[in-house]
């Protein structure tokens, strides 16, 4: 069988010494940025791309991918203990992780976490290896008129996932997409919207176009609500770690259901780990047989959506690596990472760079397992790391970020260029735009212009060619049906609803 | 009574330094060039000095674009410059929105100027690219997907003015000074020392000026931790990573 032979030669890969250290790092540097509030995973990501390049490809991927998924198993310990979510996807953990923890069973529900997103971490690798390779000879089938539609597809579902306003989330999608074609055109070499600035010329980063709109403007957002948060840490000591057999039992369907749930919405384009874990929660809310119980310290509450959080990580590596689309920020991220080591993202990687791929794959079981076996013990010292002040921990962070964008092209520029970047995600902040969409549009700018113009040029200029072919036309309809849905006063009611759940 | 005309009054001031604001942006463009122009008495950068950048945005906004719109009527199609373009497809539409700023209600401004901010960006991305090709038969051009995004970003901006004007909403948030203001002069300042001053002295200086962001901040920790975290990256970034980077000011490496 095909799929064991690749899963042996990934597990080799990951297991030699190097790709160890990488993944211990990725995980141990995730765990931290998921604990500190304040500090994001695309931030960090972004931040740590430059250090990439002095790492073998596969090391570097290994550790970026790490930090994704560390992220995740360091934001709900936060959210259990001191009742503030690291990260916005252990937002909804926080609900009844901290109300347990109230109650003295916070070793429980730390372990559940943890056990939850082994759990799905495991599911998630598995899925990846099974799926990648069908994915991937689907994706030979795809011409440039299919390309587009996909990531038509793709920038709809995000629309449709983001939160807030669906026709904000759009304009957010095509100011990417025009901050994209900043600089040379590909085909033509002619400059575009330049103003004859030679360092842009080349076109904005995308490493300091994120580092501005999530790092710099989540610090001034963060100055701006003053104050030292309320931090009401559980002080007392974290005793018996171990669940009872009922909390296991409780728990049990709400993780298979979590893991479900998260792989499918990780896959989507657009889709992701944040989603994933509000989803996860008010699924769980909804077939509880007494919903009352959740907000008041429901194990399944913590179990579902941190599963879903994890396995949603690990998944939405699967259009990565297969078609060559980031269904999400990071993963635009991690394709910056690639193409800074000369890979180009698509199905022809898995092809020519098996060490890769099938190394990252095993490499997440991995990072997995380092996670569980290093985090419950480790508890204790991450959540002293939160007594750090922030007025101590800001300028650190601006200074590392501005060393960060000052290394990736020994260019002062660009490092004027994230902090404008901030400015316009702070102004975005207060006029409540997301940001995450404008990077996703950003990174598939490019991608989108050039599909577009092929498919054209094959059709000498015939727009038909989109419908008549029929795969391109099948994802145009589920993108318009989509967008149709969501806008209907019904379904709009339920998005809302999903969203809200943190707020109550 | 006396409540309904106060709550109109304020509406009605709101709308005003609205439209002010609207106005001031239709003229951004201009008014950045001059700014920057005036470096170049001085010999930096490159460009047209103050006074011909003056002279060519007002003869642009008052005579050159009304000039235009007149004369397409009358079938004159000279290749107009690009002051004159900047006029009739930035601030021309960004005036008009202005003006009719004043005689609306705004339901919630949060999104209305959100909005229009967006739609001044799509008009000035219309601008910058209307020099570039467009279709070539029917292979693009390098302007094609450029314009046709800048297109769609104009009606998508519409669109959320419009909600802000149909369906209530939140206002304008309170923006503070002091957090932005010392976290961008600390990069601002980062930038231009990495050069000259090398990473050590800039790395500590960004961090003291970064600190000052923050009304909590106690010195004494704060050179403390910068001084730390100064050797940290000293140690980290150019020995362990292999970045080259300039460590000392130049000065002293001579």
């Amino acid at each position: 069988m095909d799929l064991f032979a690749n899963l042996a030669h990934g597990f080799a890969v990951a297991l030699s010494p190097i790709n160890l250290l990488m993944c211990l790092i990725g995980a141990l540097v995730g765990t931290l940025v998921g604990v500190l509030p304040g500090i994001g995973t695309i931030a960090t990501v972004a931040m740590l791309l430059p250090i990439t390049f002095g790492l073998p490809p596969v090391g570097a991927l290994i550790m970026l991918a790490g930090i994704y998924y560390g992220a995740q198993y360091g934001g709900s310990t936060t959210s259990i203990l001191v009742n503030i979510p690291g990260e916005a996807t252990s937002v909804v953990t926080a609900i009844d992780g901290h109300q347990m923890a109230k109650q003295g069973r916070a070793g429980p529900a730390l372990a559940i976490a943890a056990i939850g997103s082994f759990f799905a971490g495991c599911v998630a690798t598995i899925l990846i290896a099974v799926l990648g390779a069908p994915l991937t000879k689907l994706a030979l089938a795809f011409g440039p008129a299919e390309y587009f539609s996909l990531m038509v597809l793709g920038l709809i579902f995000a629309v449709v996932l983001a939160k807030g306003s669906v026709l904000k989330a759009i304009a957010m999608i095509v100011f990417g997409l025009l901050l994209s074609m900043v600089g040379s055109d590909i085909e033509t070499g002619a400059s575009r919207m330049a103003f004859n600035i030679p360092e842009l010329a080349d076109g904005l980063g995308f490493a300091t176009v994120a580092m501005g709109v999530f790092g710099f403007a989540e610090i001034i957002r963060n100055l701006d609500a003053g104050a030292e948060m309320n931090r009401d840490l559980v002080q007392q000591k974290i005793t018996g770690l171990m669940p009872t057999k009922k909390d296991l039992i409780d728990s049990t369907p709400a993780i298979l259901r979590g893991t479900v749930l998260g792989s499918i919405l990780g896959i989507l384009p657009g889709g992701g780990a944040v989603i994933a874990s509000f989803a996860a929660y008010t699924l769980e809310k909804k077939i509880a047989k007494d919903p009352r119980r959740f907000g008041r310290g429901a194990i399944e509450g913590v179990a579902a959506p941190e599963s879903a959080n994890n396995a949603a990580a690990q998944t939405s590596f699967i259009p990565l690596l297969t078609l060559g689309i980031p269904p999400n920020a990071v993963m635009a991220l991690m394709v910056g990472a690639m193409t800074i080591h000369g890979i180009v993202p698509g199905p022809q990687v898995m092809q020519k760079q098996p060490d890769l791929v099938w190394g990252m794959i095993a490499s997440m079981w991995i990072g997995n397992l380092m996670l569980i076996i290093i985090n419950l013990p480790l508890v204790g010292i991450w959540v002293r790391l939160l007594r750090v002040p922030y007025r101590l921990m800001f300028p650190s962070i601006v200074i590392f970020c501005a060393i960060g964008i000052y290394s990736v092209n020994n260019a002062p520029v660009d490092v004027i260029l994230a902090g404008v970047f901030g400015l316009v995600g702070y102004w975005l902040i207060k006029h409540d735009f997301e940001p995450a969409p404008l990077l996703l549009g950003m990174v598939l700018g490019p991608l989108m212009e050039e599909n577009l113009r092929r498919a054209l040029l094959i059709s000498r200029g015939d727009w038909s060619v989109f419908l008549t072919r029929p795969l391109s036309a099948v994802l145009l309809a589920l993108a318009a049906g989509l967008l149709i849905l969501t806008v209907l006063p019904v379904l709009r009611a339920k998005r809302e609803e999903v969203f809200t759940e943190s707020e109550n | 009574m006396a409540d309904t005309m106060g709550h109109s009054a304020t509406a009605t001031r709101n709308n005003t330094s609205v439209a002010l604001g609207i106005f001031v942006l239709a003229l951004a463009p201009q008014i950045f060039e001059l700014i920057w122009s005036l470096g170049t008495i001085f010999g930096w950068g490159t460009g047209r000095g103050p006074v011909a950048a003056l002279i060519g945005h007002a003869s642009a906004l008052f005579a050159g674009a009304p000039g235009a719109v007149f004369g397409s009527f009358g079938g004159g199609a000279k290749k107009l410059s690009s002051d004159v373009l900047l006029a009739l497809m930035y601030s021309y539409p960004l005036f008009a929105v202005a003006i009719l700023t004043l005689f609306m209600t705004i339901k919630s401004a949060q999104d209305y100027v959100g909005g229009i901010v967006l739609m001044a960006l799509a008009l000035f991305a219309l601008w910058a690219s209307s020099d570039l090709q467009g279709m070539r038969g029917f292979s693009f051009g390098a302007g094609t997907a450029p314009r046709m995004f800048g297109g769609l970003m104009v009606a998508l901006s519409a669109g959320i003015a419009l909600t802000g004007l149909l369906y209530d909403g939140p206002s304008l948030q309170h923006y503070s000074w002091r957090g932005p203001l010392f976290v961008m002069a600390s990069i601002v300042f980062f930038a231009l020392a990495i050069r000259p001053l090398g990473l050590i002295v800039s790395a500590f200086a960004s961090f003291l000026i970064a600190a000052t962001g923050s009304h909590e901040t106690r010195w004494v920790e704060a050179i403390i931790v910068g001084a730390c975290l100064t050797a940290g990256c000293a140690v980290l970034f150019p020995y362990i990573l292999g970045l080259p980077m300039p460590m000392l000011p130049r000065f002293l490496m001579q």
